[in-house]
């Protein structure tokens, strides 16, 4: 099941994810939803990342397959060269940097999608109704642990509790 | 350009900026319409090219390059205005950047689309386009990898899949928030584009990371986009091309005119969707002193490329040199030098004249002098080849003239419909300024 509890107060906010923390709940139980970016202090809520990894691997491989295509694809239709090497690798150096590039492109868009879940449909937790300029921190918690993150929520200056459906 | 602070409450941030979004003026439909007519007739030529063949534009031996390659060049500098601006100042944390950059992303991606046509209008015949992909056959024509041609291909194909993804992703937030309180068919346009976003911090982390990455690699991708178009000519031993400083002159160039661009479209939505509070004298000013230092540079490359050509004293250069500086394209040169370098400098230089109208007007003669620039930099060089029995005459036909004139009006066009669609200036990065207020600057 899922509680939201909704501030308006930023600092609130940060108190309350550290106490639900603290509090046992781990961060992945733990989401903020806001209408704008939200700064927290580094060691509330952290979500490591790994889409720099992901750019840099995407990169090398579309960087690395054009190389690869332009190659192969040389050597099977050669062109008359006058003598010249079929394969240039100067020459292909630049189809090869904006390829590069392109794999890097496509792969942080491609994990943007993964690793906000914005894709996600099916089994897809419920959201909270959003009011303007409000901040909320949506909970996941089993039965037993229901009514100390509402206590948690509300000691830290939530202005109302929900409960949430267990889908949206 | 004093500016003085007046407080504005964050909601009204948000009517003031979706207010554009509502409805369509008697005025903007007549404006879309005339518009629309330009580009229709702009069709209309490049279909009478299509049927009756590339001899009814005035490209001929020996001038191959004319209009199309001009405005091709011109385009693609001006796309250096968005993703490049943008990205630099969002890279340095530029807070001033706000309210320009979805502006310039804009233009980067339409600039870019009518750009990118070019090579297929030149092509005259532009259904075998698909030869400029690089598919085996067993022709031996195609592919080339070695053609710079191929390299154009694959820098614009890049910058333009990078832009839009670097355009659409800050947009994402703005269309979840007008698919909620939008109707209709607009409701479900923008709540398909905004993927489902619910405003989870994990969503504003994700895209925040993306912006920062999609920043770095877009610089990357944009300087070399017009080092490439640079190279199309250098890599030709062409008097007058042949030079090593190109790429950067090129690169110089089209972020000169990108700038100029920007400030043109910055005034005119200013004024026509009365957005005077968020585009401010601040941001004219600082725009006019970054426009103010590339034409600097520009006339440090044009004087560094003129004068080592003049002092090399080479038969073949000095004859195309000549045809600049005191022959049949001389008029354009000083046309070009005016507009690019003593019309900004006095109106910008001077502090006293800088305001947001003599900024537009050094902008607009920026965008006159850039696009001489490259006819400068094209017709002479292949009108004088090295050997004098294949000198030759560039006239442009009406055709040509028709396609030139309606690239402005389809940029003009897609930027008005894309400004009624969509905020020009990013909602949610607005609301995260460091106070609950945004100042008005007041001239």
């Amino acid at each position: 099941m899922y509680l939201s509890g909704e501030f308006r107060d930023r600092a609130a906010v940060t108190r309350a994810l550290r106490e639900l923390q603290a509090n046992g709940f781990a961060p992945d139980a733990l989401d903020v939803y806001s209408d704008e970016p939200l700064e927290l202090p580094h060691d509330v809520l952290a979500r490591p990342s790994r889409m720099s990894f992901m750019a840099v691997s995407g990169a090398v491989l579309l960087g690395l397959l054009t190389i690869g295509f332009v190659y192969y694809t040389q050597y099977n239709y050669p062109l008359i060269t006058g003598g010249m090497p079929l394969f240039s690798f100067w020459a292909t150096g630049v189809v090869f940097y904006e390829l590069t590039m392109l794999g890097a492109i496509l792969t942080t868009f491609g994990w943007f999608l993964f690793e906000s879940g914005i894709l996600l449909r099916k089994g897809r937790a419920p959201v909270p109704a959003m009011a303007s300029g409000a901040i909320y921190i949506r909970v996941r918690c089993g039965e037993n642990q229901k009514a100390a993150a509402g206590e948690t929520l509300t000691a830290a200056g939530a202005e109302g509790v929900t409960e949430l459906g267990e889908r949206a | 350009m004093a500016t003085v602070s007046e407080p504005v409450l964050v909601r009204e941030v948000r009517d003031d900026l979706w207010r554009p979004l509502k409805g369509a003026s008697a005025s903007y439909t007549v404006v879309l319409s005339v518009l629309a007519a330009v580009t229709l007739w702009g069709l209309i030529a490049w279909g009478y090219q299509l049927r009756s063949g590339i001899g009814v534009a005035g490209i001929r031996r020996p001038v191959f390059w004319g209009f199309y390659l001009v405005n091709f060049v011109f385009w693609i500098g001006i796309s250096h205005a968005g993703t490049l601006i943008s990205a630099i100042l969002r890279l340095t944390d530029a807070g001033w950047r706000k309210p320009v950059t979805r502006a310039a992303e804009a233009i980067t991606v339409f600039a870019l689309m009518i750009g990118g046509m070019f090579p297929i209008i030149h092509l005259g015949r532009a259904w075998i386009f698909y030869w400029l992909f690089p598919y085996p056959n067993e022709r031996l024509l195609w592919p080339n990898f070695r053609s710079p041609l191929l390299w154009d291909l694959t820098a614009i194909s890049t910058y333009l899949t990078g832009s839009t993804i670097y355009l659409f992703l800050p947009l994402i937030p703005d269309v979840a928030e007008l698919g909620r309180h939008a109707t209709g068919w607009r409701r479900r346009v923008y709540r398909a584009l905004s993927l489902g976003w619910t405003g989870s911090d994990r969503e504003w982390h994700a895209l925040e990371r993306a912006m920062k990455l999609m920043a770095g690699i877009i610089l990357a991708v944009a300087v070399s986009v017009h080092t490439v178009v640079a190279w199309d000519f250098s890599m030709a031993v062409a008097p007058m091309w042949h030079s090593t400083i190109f790429g950067p002159y090129f690169v110089v160039g089209a972020i000169f005119s990108g700038i100029a661009a920007l400030l043109v479209a910055m005034a005119v939505i200013r004024k026509t969707l009365h957005l005077e509070r968020y585009l401010t004298a601040h941001h004219f000013n600082n725009l006019a002193k970054l426009l103010l230092l590339m034409s600097l540079l520009w006339l440090y490359f044009t004087v560094a490329e003129n004068l080592t050509a003049w002092y090399g004293n080479e038969t073949r250069e000095m004859q195309v040199f000549g045809s600049r500086i005191r022959g049949n394209f001389a008029p354009y040169f000083w046309a070009m030098v005016t507009c690019n370098f003593v019309v900004p400098f006095v109106l910008l230089g001077i502090r006293k004249l800088r305001t947001i109208r003599t900024a537009v007007i050094a902008s607009i003669t920026v965008l006159i002098g850039m696009w001489l620039e490259r006819f400068i930099i094209i017709v002479p060089t292949l009108s004088f080849g090295r050997l004098p029995a294949t000198w030759g005459h560039y006239a442009p036909t009406w055709v040509e003239i028709s396609i030139t004139v309606a690239t402005f009006t389809t940029m003009a066009l897609l930027y008005l419909i894309f400004a009624k669609l969509f905020p020009i200036i990013a909602v949610w990065e607005f609301e995260t300024e460091p106070a609950p207020e945004v100042t008005r600057s007041v001239s």
